[in-house]
């Protein structure tokens, strides 16, 4: 069970992973990245076209036209087939094209997917791609659903120190809980995302441990004074195996 | 007993950083030696069953979340998408485009169809009264073309012009074809819009035109760039379509199945489409405004329908069985 959107890819080794699927707002960020270099290299090649005493002429013209042409049709082909599916504005924002099945993006679909973008960006600003986006857990837009291709977030975690336990549990602290408490695998990962949070306010930390403590201390029959240390106790318990002989009897 | 996560990271470690760095050196895998690509394969695998043991025995989502990653990069570079190189744009103009033509033929003579009905009508009816073109098209448009056709091409165009009038064109037309195909997604609504716009358009130009008296001005302009940027336009809008009908008619599949199953037709329809519309922007540069008398142009362009014609015709046939 996954807590955001992720899709599972299960490779020819019968090994799943998972891909984070990248949502509109991130890859809102990441095409206005792409519009504004599109846009700096128009104006650039403009002015360096009229420094060579062109501007006027037709030659400026034509080659203004085919180079107005390539960045609004071929700068994303060129990029996904070329650099590990990902333009530069999906690079800054971590984001990368694959295929359906975790596969790198090749040539025609890269065409399909960015020439559907025309179908996508109407009637206005990518609304319809924005409302067949919304439909869909994998926040595929028509392109993508053309071409058989999802946009990913690429972004390698790290592996984080172990939580600590501010001040050290206590033997009879941690007396107090089962052996092995019966939690999920998923119950687990979400306690570890709760007390990673560095971003919430005491109150507001104690209001949410509040909604999730009771269940786990009816659980196991338990009772608590401080919800956030009971659920960092319990996080506690589950990830760290008593050392043999360490248990009270 | 399963090691804890601490002991797990600390013993695996040094394996995932070695697969990072072969990684890093760049995407080509193929261009690495081939004792590194094994050597990659091999961590690979070894990450794939990290990862498993990482899942069964509930290790934290930061460590799940670095082997996906890491799974993640190395199946692409293993699994790398198979390679477009020259020989695919060979094997598409010599046959993929004519062929996938030829399967959606039906299409393409609708397609013909929304194109030329409007364009006959366009024609008749701008030619019979100047009040329906001017219902058609904005009067300084309607001026615009009765003034530059009016002129003739004694004297050609100067080349400068000719370098700037074919850039746009490449940026007008094969725009005007990409978004005639893209539409097309709309259940092939887009795609049969565009055809019967720009049909009526061009029919009404080339009405007012004949009416005010320079009807063979404007045939021997369009008359050879025409046969390839009026049939990739019409193309375009057949892929469109042929997209469209197949979120109609799925044949049992979903409406993306069936979507991706026409792709790689639609792709080829497109990208053949948008190699013809090159052709024409050239054409249509420097060739048709050129000084040459009408009836070299009338000539080059029966040559070149008669070329376009025979290309999708007979190109990219199966060589025949020898008979017995």
């Amino acid at each position: 069970m996954a807590l955001d959107n992720t899709v599972e890819v299960e490779t020819p080794e019968l090994v799943r992973f998972r891909y984070r699927v990248a949502g509109p707002v991130r890859r809102g960020f990441a095409y206005f990245i792409d519009l504004l270099i599109r846009g700096v290299v128009l104006v650039a090649l403009a002015t360096a076209l009229a420094a060579f005493g062109l501007s006027g002429t037709g030659k400026m013209n034509g080659i203004m036209a085919v180079s107005a042409f390539g960045l609004e049709w071929l700068y994303y082909v060129v990029f996904e087939t070329s650099g590990d599916g990902r333009t530069p504005g999906k690079r800054a924002f971590k984001l990368r094209v694959v295929k359906e099945g975790g596969f790198p993006v090749g040539f025609i679909d890269s065409v399909l997917r960015n020439l559907l973008r025309a179908a996508d960006f109407l009637p206005v600003g990518y609304a319809l791609g924005l409302a067949v986006m919304a439909g869909d857990h994998r926040f595929r837009r028509l392109g993508d659903r053309v071409a058989g291709t999802l946009v990913v977030i690429d972004d390698e975690t790290r592996v984080v120190a172990p939580l600590v336990l501010a001040p050290a549990p206590t033997a009879d602290e941690l007396a107090a809980f089962p052996q092995r408490p019966p939690l999920t695998a998923w119950e687990r990962e979400t306690l570890e995302l709760f007390l990673r949070r560095t971003d919430l306010t005491e109150g507001r930390r104690e209001e949410l441990a509040l909604s999730a403590a009771p269940v786990f201390a009816q659980r196991m029959s338990m009772w608590f004074e401080d919800p956030v240390r009971f659920l960092a106790l319990l996080h506690h318990r589950v990830t760290t195996p008593a050392a043999p002989g360490s248990e009270r009897a | 007993m399963t090691p804890s996560q601490d002991e797990f990271v600390h013993a695996r470690n040094g394996e995932w950083t070695e697969l990072r760095a072969l990684l890093d050196r760049g995407r080509v895998l193929h261009k690495l030696a081939p004792a590194h690509i094994s050597r990659v394969a091999a961590l690979y695998r070894a990450v794939c069953s990290d990862l498993m043991r990482a899942q069964a025995n509930g290790y934290g989502p930061d460590v799940i979340g670095l082997l996906d990653g890491l799974a993640a990069r190395a199946h692409n570079a293993l699994y790398d998408a198979p390679p477009y190189r020259l020989r695919a744009v060979w094997e598409l103009l010599a046959a993929d485009f004519p062929r996938a033509l030829r399967k959606h033929a039906r299409f393409f003579a609708l397609a013909v169809a929304l194109f030329l009905l409007p364009g006959a009508l366009g024609f008749v009816g701008a030619y019979r009264s100047r009040s329906f073109a001017l219902s058609v098209l904005p009067e300084q448009t309607v001026e615009m073309m009765e003034k530059s056709y009016a002129k003739g091409f004694d004297v050609g165009r100067d080349a400068d012009t000719d370098v700037g009038m074919a850039g746009f064109y490449v940026y007008n037309n094969v725009g005007i074809a990409f978004r005639c195909f893209a539409t097309g997604i709309l259940f092939g609504v887009g795609s049969a819009f565009f055809l019967v716009y720009n049909g009526l358009t061009i029919g009404v130009v080339a009405g007012l035109v004949t009416a005010s008296g320079h009807g063979k001005n404007i045939l021997t302009f369009t008359s050879t760039h025409g046969a390839f940027e009026l049939t990739a336009i019409v193309i375009s809008a057949t892929a469109g379509m042929v997209m469209g009908y197949a979120l109609i008619d799925t044949g049992g599949r979903t409406r993306t199945g069936s979507l991706r199953a026409k792709a790689r037709d639609v792709a080829n329809l497109v990208l053949g489409a948008a190699a013809m519309l090159l052709v024409a922007a050239c054409l249509e540069g420097f060739w048709s405004p050129s000084a040459a008398p009408a009836p070299v142009k009338w000539g080059v362009a029966i040559v070149a329908y008669t070329l376009v014609t025979t290309y999708f015709l007979r190109a990219g046939r199966e060589p025949r069985e020898p008979r017995p």
